[in-house]
């Protein structure tokens, strides 16, 4: 039997040490030991994920590498009821993605312990970025994001995981009666002028920020006068890619209506399958990743991690769950590994950026029948 | 010019306006009925392009080591005689009774491969040439390279010209409806492959009335062996070979590439016998054939037919390395997964084949088989045929491009059938 007491002293462990300290060598040494039992751990609790283990052509037991042990790909997470390890009377809370292209959206299963973790991972990964210090907290969301509820969706995991940052929380959208986002012009003129000499937090999904509050408040042309707001966003920029929005265009508009500067304007990446994990762009617009966490960019072709300069299938891994098999998973989405060490920036190990989506799968060839001729065929474009 | 196009002058330049098409349509029409040339002339021809298509830079387009074999008299020939006869050979009129019958080409074909099969450009023009007509080819972009290639080695062998004049390649983006619509336009006859999208979209160009259109649609195949043939030790790695090899042409992205084994249950012997031999036989073909590049979407559906396989269902197992190269899994059930492509197997064991067989329903387009019992192969081929199967063939040949295709004959709908009654009876 794993003593999972034990796994979680490491991970504590994990979780008071240097946020970005850590060569790669330290690293590996430190997590890859950690993460095989924690495998052990889900096998004991899941014959499901036990037999998908099992099966994988190299002994988790015997890697020698991160990199051998067994990934799952996001879309496992995509069950209902989620693959969890835990009795469902101890999971406190559900979290369900975004699903932005319209399909089911993955869902995992926090218990006690692991929500706990990703708070405070969350704060810590937020703080080394932001500074510790409270402050008004501008939510661009709607207050029914705030609001605590069994089953949250990615917009609100993100909006409540930096509630622990503010003093006073102020959301500046709401819903009219066709369910519009609407801005709630009023209500943030008189908080931005209240706070105008003092640092403010201010988050929103990316496409949110942009359609709810930039593109209206330009509409009206007002301006705020927040200098020291500091902005973070996330979600992905899939949905405004057909407005040609891009980073740089996307910061310059965001900070033309707080009246900050560009570079107060924070985009991370994060993912509900990579709990508690976020990454932030460095001043020098590369990512990081925490103690308690790796990523591995895999070449398509072999699966195999490629070197410094080249793009490939993101792969996330995260200590921090012990509720359900977000350990390791692959991800849909397509990473430039900037350089294995080394980023001018300080912060040590793995520096890269996300370079898109991988496309939508297609069948290819003529043999691009998917089934059978009742209701569940479907077949695409040759 | 259009009319140089159609020429060898120029043969592979864009014909890239619908007026080119319609410019060229008349001369290739002109070429097919007015300067016939003869079927054994055809062959002869043909049986230089296989031997061409043998030089080694040539070797590393998907499909070519067929296309040779298909391009052969002795492939070519027999299935001349049998879809037309031999009077057809030989250019004579058949006496059928007091009537005589004859073939003679339908004019203009055009031709629209699906994309993604390197060689179907090709091979479906070789049909239409066959009946004796001219062809426009709408060239996917993706075949565009290999089709290139390919009819360079037809150049080498035809330096008059007496066939390529009856060729015109067309290169235009899928979606350009004006292209597609000028080439329907001008056509007497059309060949369309590939998945119903595609060829939904193309059925409803406006074709003449009177043009002849063949359709091959959106298939998926699949494999049957009965107990006895995999669970004997000497045979079975044999057909583990032949598997691995229908696997692995194509890139499993064929109409005729298996998708799913299904396994004969066996009192006595444990599947996992049969599956490692075909472990063996995957790992062979690989290190023969393996992968230069994959698109990462294919990746991530390989990950994800080996996870949702395993996690799904405890009591199924799987093979596989670490890269995306093959996949096998095995399980039980009797009805067809979905496809991953991407030479990921699925081996599924049921206690009744004709059962499994009898649940198809006109999606499967070619059953390969391997049975000891040849009575019973004939009657699983009979239930097949019922169920909509149109090809039923030995395990290791479920690519061997053979008449008919599809339930159709290949060359016979792109001709007509004159009968001729002579106002004179008697000699």
């Amino acid at each position: 039997m794993i003593d999972v007491a034990e796994i979680e002293q490491s991970i504590e462990g994990l979780l008071k040490s240097p946020l970005y300290g850590q060569s790669p060598d330290e690293r590996r040494a430190t997590l890859l030991p950690l993460l095989q039992k924690e495998l052990a751990y889900a096998c004991e609790r899941s014959p499901r994920f036990r037999n998908y283990v099992e099966h994988w052509p190299v002994d988790y037991r015997r890697a020698e590498s991160i990199a051998d042990l067994p990934f799952l790909p996001a879309s496992a997470f995509k069950a209902n009821p989620p693959l969890a390890f835990v009795e469902p009377q101890a999971i406190v809370r559900t979290l369900a993605s975004s699903s932005t292209s319209g399909q089911a959206p993955s869902r995992i299963a926090l218990d006690r312990a692991t929500a706990r973790r990703m708070t405070r991972s969350l704060s810590a990964i937020i703080r080394d970025f932001a500074g510790a210090e409270r402050r008004p907290y501008l939510v661009v969301d709607t207050p029914d994001n705030l609001a605590p509820h069994s089953e949250l969706g990615a917009r609100g995991a993100a909006v409540q995981g930096l509630t622990s940052f503010a003093t006073e929380i102020v959301s500046c959208l709401v819903q009219d009666e066709h369910g519009e986002l609407q801005l709630d012009v009023e209500s943030l003129l008189a908080h931005a002028e209240k706070w105008q000499h003092r640092e403010v937090l201010v988050y929103g999904f990316t496409y949110v920020l942009w359609n709810h509050f930039v593109l209206p408040m330009r509409r009206t042309g007002q301006t705020l006068k927040l200098p020291n707001a500091l902005v973070l966003h996330s979600g992905g920029w899939k949905r405004l890619e057909h407005q040609s929005v891009t980073k740089d265009v996307f910061n310059r508009g965001v900070a033309s209506v707080l009246g900050c500067s560009p570079t107060r304007v924070i985009d991370y990446y994060g993912m509900v399958e990579n709990v508690g994990v976020v990454y932030p762009d460095c001043e020098f617009g590369n990512k990081h990743v925490p103690a308690f966490a790796d990523v591995i960019v895999r070449d398509p072709l072999t699966l195999s991690p490629v070197s410094a300069g080249e793009k490939g299938l993101l792969q996330i891994c995260s200590v921090l769950p012990t509720s359900f098999p977000g350990f390791l998973v692959l991800t849909d989405d397509i990473a430039e590994v900037v350089a294995l060490d080394g980023c001018p920036c300080g912060r040590r190990g793995i520096s890269f950026r996300f370079a898109g989506r991988v496309a939508k799968v297609e069948m290819r060839g003529c043999g691009n029948l998917e089934t059978t001729r009742d209701g569940r065929s479907k077949s695409v474009y040759a | 010019m259009a009319v140089q196009r159609a020429s060898m002058l120029d043969l592979l330049s864009t014909v890239d306006t619908p007026q080119a098409i319609a410019e060229v349509a008349p001369l290739l029409r002109s070429r097919a009925l007015e300067e016939p040339l003869p079927p054994r002339r055809v062959l002869d021809i043909f049986e230089l392009w296989s031997a061409a298509l043998g030089a080694g830079e040539m070797r590393d387009i998907p499909g070519v080591t067929f296309l040779r074999l298909w391009l052969r008299r002795s492939s070519l020939e027999p299935l001349l005689l049998g879809e037309l006869g031999p009077e057809f050979l030989d250019a004579h009129w058949q006496q059928r009774g007091q009537a005589k019958l004859r073939c003679f080409p339908r004019g203009v074909v055009g031709h629209w491969p699906a994309a993604n099969i390197e060689i179907q450009p090709v091979l479906s023009l070789t049909c239409a040439l066959l009946g004796g007509n001219s062809s426009i080819v709408r060239v996917p972009s993706a075949a565009v390279a290999a089709t290139r290639m390919i009819i360079e080695k037809l150049q080498e062998v035809d330096p008059g010209g007496e066939i390529l004049q009856r060729v015109a390649l067309a290169f235009f983006d899928h979606d350009s409806i004006e292209m597609h619509e000028a080439m329907a336009r001008v056509v007497d006859g059309g060949m369309i492959w590939g998945g119903e999208e595609a060829v939904t979209t193309v059925r409803r160009l406006p074709f003449p009335a009177s043009a002849r259109l063949v359709v091959f649609g959106p298939r998926l195949s699949v494999a049957a062996m009965d107990s006895a043939s995999w669970s004997d030790a000497k045979e079975r790695r044999a057909w583990c070979q032949r598997i691995a090899r229908d696997v692995w042409q194509f890139d499993q992205q064929a109409c005729s590439s298996p998708q799913a084994l299904f396994l004969e249950r066996h009192a006595e012997h444990d599947p996992a016998e049969f599956v490692t031999d075909l472990k063996h036989a995957f790992e062979e073909e690989n290190r023969a054939h393996p992968r230069r590049q994959i698109e990462p979407a294919l990746t991530s559906a390989i990950c994800r037919a080996r996870a949702s396989w395993l996690v799904g269902d405890e009591t199924n197992r799987a093979w596989f390395p670490q890269s995306p190269d093959w996949t096998i899994l095995l399980g039980q059930g009797s009805e067809i997964p979905k496809p991953t492509q991407g030479r990921t197997l699925t081996v599924l064991l049921t206690n009744d084949l004709a059962e499994v067989i009898a649940k198809f329903d006109g999606t499967v387009q070619t059953l390969g088989v391997a049975f000891k019992d040849r009575s019973r192969e004939e009657s699983i081929a009979q239930i097949a045929g019922f169920h909509g199967v149109d090809r039923v063939v030995r395990i290791g040949q479920m690519h061997t491009f053979g008449s008919p295709w599809d339930g159709s004959d290949l060359v016979r709908p792109m001709v007509r059938i004159v009968r001729y009654l002579p106002s004179q009876s008697g000699e």
